[in-house]
């Protein structure tokens, strides 16, 4: 039964270009850019959620890998030429190296001060990325990033071109972090993530060394950041230091809390939410800013478990 | 005029540094009473700004009254946000409380910026623009005004927190809640108390450093930051920790921004913090038990 609603799912989610053609012909465009961003927004929670719903570290800094990513897929596809592939590959590969350099002396903080820590970090990174002009052009934004091709130099290549290929595209890439998260969330090395953030003297005295748990989690999460960030600058072929401000921050604490940290349909539905309703609702940015604080407020205080608290309490849930 | 102008900037720093040390003062005040760390401690500062603002240039009051509308406003404010939003976090974990105050942070600062516009306000007064210049040694009066109120106020502090009744009452509970409690502290309002104090602590110094800066609705976040680095440097809710660390910090700033680089002298700030934390994780002055 479970098995078969995912594949349901999947296979709407897959046709989804054919069926907002079909049952909104005159916003199809509109319709699937929003749905390019939900795809990458819900990539990007999963990653945030790892770290902060699953070994429990409250980490404010996953701007700063997004962004890491971003720019460097910006610098090299635009400046060095590099091709698509390559250039995700390093984003993924410096906002892992990034987080895995600062992850070490950020651990040895905890709880407020690593939040205050990464809090931190995330404004350096922002600084710099604004006064860098050289590299990053700071406030003029780093333009005519190009559209992603699919393929090895030399050979066949499949040029990413069309609204529907790049929803494609976003959609394989929530896939694929889909199933790292499952695949890092459920087996031994979930459980192990689980402990420490559950119990992390007790952990520690059955041999699963917090520290390990926690950077390989933090690490892992800012490579998927750096790449999801990748894919946003070649989807929008600009980058520019705003996208990497507290307020992606709060954008993810929003998706995850009100979801429900930890769970994976939790996150998704967070993200379906999140950036569904407010172009659904036709929102300026200030009091979208607004609304999702309050209700941040109101989803932590009174429910704490997000919607996937509420699904698991009610009557009738399937589990 | 090497010597006199490194005097001139740690002098600057000094003054930013008794800004950032009566907000980051009232912050380790409700940590340490509390145990709860509010985000939205730069928003206190960011609307006793404006309220200073409303008074001396809508109201056109004096400097003085405009400077003790700012604590009267916030006072008012601290209590009713202890009322409703501390009282429904208290009990909860450090995540849910961190959250809660950061949501509550990105609310006041999204409303102050629909209410009261991006465009920084400018609120210059006579001593902000009138300079001291003792043999081309020149420092604003304002700045002056600054460091020497600041030094009352702390010293004002101190007596308030060892020898009046309350103040007493608020140690004790930092270092055990319960026992306050069966011996007849009424926690709730040595609580209330807290939250009214360290909100007029922080309209204080956003009245007094008004007139050399200029107000924008997102000035708290970065003030919430520097006061947060020093609460944790000073030794987590230590007030006194709390203000050196402060003072270390705007010097830093101070120096950085003339002699490294102005654009990121707010980076070289925080790195210097996090090394800091990296030397002593248990801030500069060690963790005590208790304000």
């Amino acid at each position: 039964m479970r098995r078969a609603a995912w594949l349901a799912l999947g296979a709407a989610c897959f046709a989804a270009p054919w069926l907002v053609a079909a049952v909104v012909p005159g916003q199809q465009r509109y319709v699937l850019h929003v749905l390019i961003f939900t795809a990458l927004f819900a990539a990007l929670a999963l990653s945030y959620d790892l770290v902060v719903g699953h070994v429990g570290s409250l980490s404010l800094a996953h701007p700063a890998f997004f962004g890491t990513g971003a720019y460097t897929a910006a610098i090299l596809s635009t400046g060095a030429g590099w091709p698509f592939v390559a250039d995700v590959a390093a984003a993924v590969a410096a906002a892992a190296v990034v987080a895995a350099v600062v992850g070490v002396p950020l651990f040895r903080l905890t709880e407020h001060a690593f939040a205050v820590g990464t809090l931190g970090l995330g404004l350096v990174a922002w600084i710099v990325a604004n006064n860098w002009v050289e590299v990053t052009r700071g406030p003029l934004c780093i333009t005519g990033i190009p559209k992603p091709r699919l393929g090895l130099p030399g050979g066949p290549a499949l040029a990413v071109t069309t609204l529907p290929a790049h929803y494609w595209l976003a959609l394989a890439a929530l896939v694929a972090v889909v199933l790292l998260y499952r695949g890092l969330t459920t087996f031994r090395l979930g459980r192990a993530f689980h402990a420490v953030r559950d119990n992390e003297p007790l952990a520690g005295a059955a041999g699963i060394d917090p520290l390990k748990y926690r950077m390989l989690a933090f690490t892992i999460a800012a490579g998927l950041a750096g790449g999801v960030g990748a894919l946003y600058v070649h989807y929008l072929s600009v980058m520019c230091p705003e996208e990497m401000t507290i307020a992606l921050t709060v954008n993810l604490l929003v998706i995850v809390f009100l979801g429900g940290a930890g769970s994976l349909r939790g996150v998704l539905l967070g993200a379906v939410l999140f950036t569904a309703l407010p172009e659904v609702l036709r929102l300026a940015p200030t009091w979208r800013l607004v609304i999702y604080g309050g209700l941040l407020l109101v989803v932590v205080v009174r429910s704490p478990g997000g919607l996937e608290g509420l699904l698991r309490r009610a009557p009738g849930a399937a589990r | 005029m090497i010597v006199g102008d490194l005097l001139e900037q740690v002098l600057h720093g000094l003054t930013l540094g008794s800004m950032y040390a009566m907000v980051a003062a009232g912050l380790a005040l409700m940590l340490g009473v509390a145990r709860l760390i509010n985000f939205a401690h730069g928003e206190f500062f960011m609307l006793g700004a404006y309220a200073f603002w409303y008074g001396y240039r809508q109201l056109e009051l004096p400097y003085a009254a405009a400077a003790l509308l700012a604590p009267a406003v916030m006072v008012l404010f601290g209590v009713a946000y202890q009322r409703t939003v501390i009282r429904a976090i208290l009990p909860r974990s450090w995540h849910v409380q961190l959250i809660a105050t950061l949501a509550t942070s990105i609310v006041l600062t999204n409303l102050a910026i629909i209410v009261l516009g991006t465009q920084p306000k400018e609120v210059p007064t006579r001593l902000s623009s009138t300079i001291l210049d003792v043999g081309g040694f020149r420092i604003a009066w304002q700045r002056l005004l600054v460091l020497g109120a600041s030094l009352v106020i702390f010293w004002a502090l101190h007596r308030f927190v060892t020898r009046t009744r309350t103040g007493r009452a608020m140690r004790a509970m930092s270092q055990n809640r319960e026992a306050c409690a069966v011996v007849g502290v009424d926690v709730q309002r040595v609580a209330m108390v807290t939250f009214a104090l360290s909100a007029a602590l922080a309209a204080i110094a956003a009245a007094l450093v008004s007139p050399l800066f200029n107000i924008f609705p997102d000035m708290g976040t970065v003030m919430t930051l520097k006061a947060f680095a020093a609460v944790v440097a000073g030794g987590f809710g230590y007030v006194n920790g709390a203000i050196a660390a402060s003072f270390l910090i705007g010097v830093t700033e101070a120096l950085a921004g003339s002699y490294v680089s102005y654009a990121y002298k707010d980076a070289i700030a925080f790195l210097v913090m996090i090394a800091v934390l990296l030397w002593r994780p248990e801030g500069i002055f060690g963790r005590r038990i208790g304000i």
